[in-house]
């Protein structure tokens, strides 16, 4: 704890401020330890140990210079907002992650989630989709439509969004993180079949496949090739849409997965930074392709260390876009953040869930993020039900107009905890970063295990703080009870994947073969000469081929991944 | 008492297309510390492939973990394929999120257990040495 308390040799009032504080901890608060004792351990789920009291020794001592560490809102190192205005001038994204059944069922939700103001709509797509099935191959099996809204082709994807204007809403896309080229070409398919050029609606894509390897598991490819798909999207975007935000850089299934926020976000920076060198190596330069990529971060334990993450890693990316790689524009180092509020949800009680999420999800807000999704409170239990969607999109609601959470910028800026956290944080990401780096980074945190060792050791971690109670969680490991998954979970129509391999069959049966062919055959030719994958798979997703077609056609040239059974 | 020198053998398994594996390395590795030996089969597995690594590894129990919601089609699935194989005794849990109206029918198709998630991993350990620890 003394270190805390450390003054610079000299200077009488840092001297007497030292003194005090010495005095207080040493008089005052281990004097009322001695008696009371301390509740339990205060151990962030960073393994940051969490101090009774900051004060501006901590800064101090930490060589804190204000204007470089600091400064100011939309201007270098980018801590306190990507925006000179932040949410004074736009207020943060109000985003809707839907998608459930076949697309028609869940195209009445969409326009309810529109009715309601989401102003985003990401769809969720079901697993076939994700992992490049269609919804009649053997693996699809009692999957079809379940996490998600099932596409299989251009045709599922029109009804989706029949009806919904896409130039009055700020963003659609999806996660698409192994089949990027499928869903990008899709949404640019789906525009112009509408009349709109590209600057008239935004595409905003996942399309993150290195972080599946890792930790979220519908990865098809081996990761080289993927990452390849991947980045051909961001430069098909940069000559035909820069507008759109074609890759989201992710560390929240990774954090979710046990490897910690600060783990993680070295981890999704070391992707970031793989795909930004392919694009390089084709030429572009970073100016032009940095401004594309958004990062999505995460943090569901502890609050400030949220607030301290977001800032930090807007640090770590300004530091990173110009001193490695000599970005020069300001869309370039300064970090767009999407993120997906939550909480430590419990199956117990799920109504809890709603306080938790709400906020994990005000945490973000303090942070700056631009896009903000919010989980339902059922979520930990199935699909969401309209009602739990519908509550999740007002919480968004309430905390972009009441209580004033938006009125100033970063308005934790400043606090000793928050700043001694953001500059902990920062120094854990380089840290992480650093073995990344050395291990061979991006594609070795998944050939050597690292990201899963990382992973399993703080699962583990996790779980045993969870067993022993040494982090409390109510109604789990305190006031417990049953966990339940109520019946009323959303249950998707039975009938779904019948009706979907109906709809196959039917648009097989129309759609021209020979065009078909002739795109398929384009896939092939990319795959073999290495050129951008988007606009053979635009032609192809408007001849009606389908999600599972194209994938064919890239296992067939790239190989499959192989799965770990380590644990 | 007579004990038997054989550690009970647990095949950890995912199937289907859910890529969410965490709780299932959890498990394994809280099995392993508990003293089992434990195999897990790593993502996105077929009930029949499930089956033929359960019967190569000469398991006492199959754990699936199932967060998609296609646990009625695939778990009974499973089972039908354990019988078939001649390979009855050979005891079936689940862990994950599945609602409360479906364990009984699980149940009835020969599931054996159901934890859902959030189960402290030693309660699991508890069951399957209680009911497979004994076992020839």
């Amino acid at each position: 704890m003394n270190e805390h308390f450390k003054g610079r040799p000299g200077d009488p009032a840092i001297t007497s401020l030292s003194e005090a504080a010495k005095a207080w901890h040493e008089h005052r608060y281990s004097a009322e330890v001695a008696q009371k004792g301390e509740q339990r351990a205060f151990m962030s789920d960073i393994g940051i140990e969490i101090a009774p009291l900051y004060t501006p020794l901590d800064l101090i001592n930490d060589g804190h210079a204000y204007l470089e560490d600091i400064g100011f809102p939309g201007q270098y190192p980018y801590t306190r907002g990507d925006r000179a205005g932040m949410f004074r001038t736009e207020s943060f994204v109000v985003s809707a992650y839907s998608g459930f059944g076949e697309a028609a069922d869940c195209n009445q939700r969409f326009r309810t989630l529109v009715g309601w103001g989401a102003e985003q709509l990401l769809v969720a797509l079901d697993l076939p989709t994700q992992c490049g099935y269609d919804s009649d191959h053997e693996m699809s099996t009692g999957e079809v439509g379940q996490v998600g809204v099932a596409i299989d082709s251009l045709a599922d994807l029109e009804a989706l969004f029949d009806g919904i204007d896409l130039a009055s809403i700020k963003r659609v896309g999806t996660l698409g993180n192994s089949i990027g080229p499928i869903v990008l070409a899709m949404f640019a398919a789906l525009g112009e079949r509408r009349g709109l050029k590209s600057d008239q609606y935004t595409v905003n894509l996942q399309n993150d496949p290195l972080k599946e390897y890792i930790a979220r598991g519908t990865q098809i490819l081996p990761a080289e090739a993927a990452a390849r798909l991947a980045a051909d999207c961001v430069a098909w975007c940069v000559e035909h849409a820069p507008n759109w935000s074609p890759m989201t850089v992710c560390m929240n299934h990774i954090n979710a997965g046990g490897a910690g926020s600060s783990r993680a976000a070295a981890i999704a920076l070391a992707n970031a930074m793989h795909y930004l060198d392919l694009l390089l190596e084709q030429g572009y330069n970073i100016d032009q392709v940095a401004p594309l990529l958004h990062m999505f971060p995460d943090e569901r334990h502890d609050f400030f260390v949220s607030i301290a993450n977001l800032r930090a890693l807007r640090r770590a990316w300004a530091k990173l876009m110009k001193e490695r790689y000599g970005a020069t524009l300001s869309d370039a180092m300064a970090l767009r953040m999407t993120v997906y509020g939550h909480g430590q949800e419990a199956l117990q009680e799920p109504l809890n869930n709603i306080v938790r999420i709400a906020y994990g999800t005000l945490a973000y807000v303090l942070g700056g993020a631009s896009y903000v999704y919010i989980a339902s409170y059922d979520e930990a239990v199935s699909t969401p039900t309209e009602q739990s969607v519908k509550v999740a999109l007002r919480t968004q609601q309430i905390l972009a107009n009441e209580h004033g959470f938006i009125d100033t910028i970063d308005p934790m800026g400043g606090s000793y905890f928050v700043e001694t956290l953001t500059n902990q944080i920062e120094h854990q990401i380089q840290g992480a970063l650093k073995e990344i780096e050395e291990a061979g980074g991006a594609l070795a945190v998944i050939t050597t295990g690292l990201g899963r060792r990382w992973m399993t050791e703080g699962a583990v971690r996790r779980q045993r703080a969870l067993d022993t109670g040494g982090r409390p969680w109510v109604t789990v490991n305190k006031w417990p009870q049953q966990p339940n998954v109520p019946n009323t979970a959303f249950r998707i129509d039975s009938q779904t994947a019948q009706k979907q391999m109906q709809r196959i069959a039917d648009i097989k049966a129309r759609r021209d073969p020979a065009r078909v062919k002739a795109a398929l055959a384009a896939i092939d030719q990319a795959c073999r000469d290495g050129s951008n994958m988007v606009p053979p798979t635009i032609e192809a997703v408007k001849a009606h081929a389908t999600v599972g077609e194209i994938c064919e056609r890239w296992k067939h040239h790239f190989g499959t991944f192989e799965p770990s059974t380590d644990f | 008492m007579v004990t038997s020198e054989r550690k009970v053998r647990v095949l950890v398994a995912k199937v289907g297309l859910d890529g969410h594996d965490v709780g299932a390395r959890v498990v394994a590795r809280g099995l392993l510390d508990a003293g089992m030996e434990v195999i897990y089969t790593g993502l996105r597995r077929t009930p029949e492939q499930v089956v033929r690594a359960a019967l190569e590894e000469d398991v006492d129990v199959i754990g699936i973990s199932i967060l998609s919601g296609a646990h009625l089609t695939l778990l009974p699935r499973l089972r039908q394929l354990l019988g078939e194989a001649g390979a009855e005794d050979i005891g079936l849990i689940a862990g994950g999120v599945i609602p409360q109206e479906d364990i009984d029918p699980l149940k009835d198709a020969g599931v054996s257990a159901v934890f859902l998630s959030g189960t402290p991993v030693p309660d699991i350990a508890h069951y399957i040495l209680e009911h497979y620890g004994n076992r020839p």
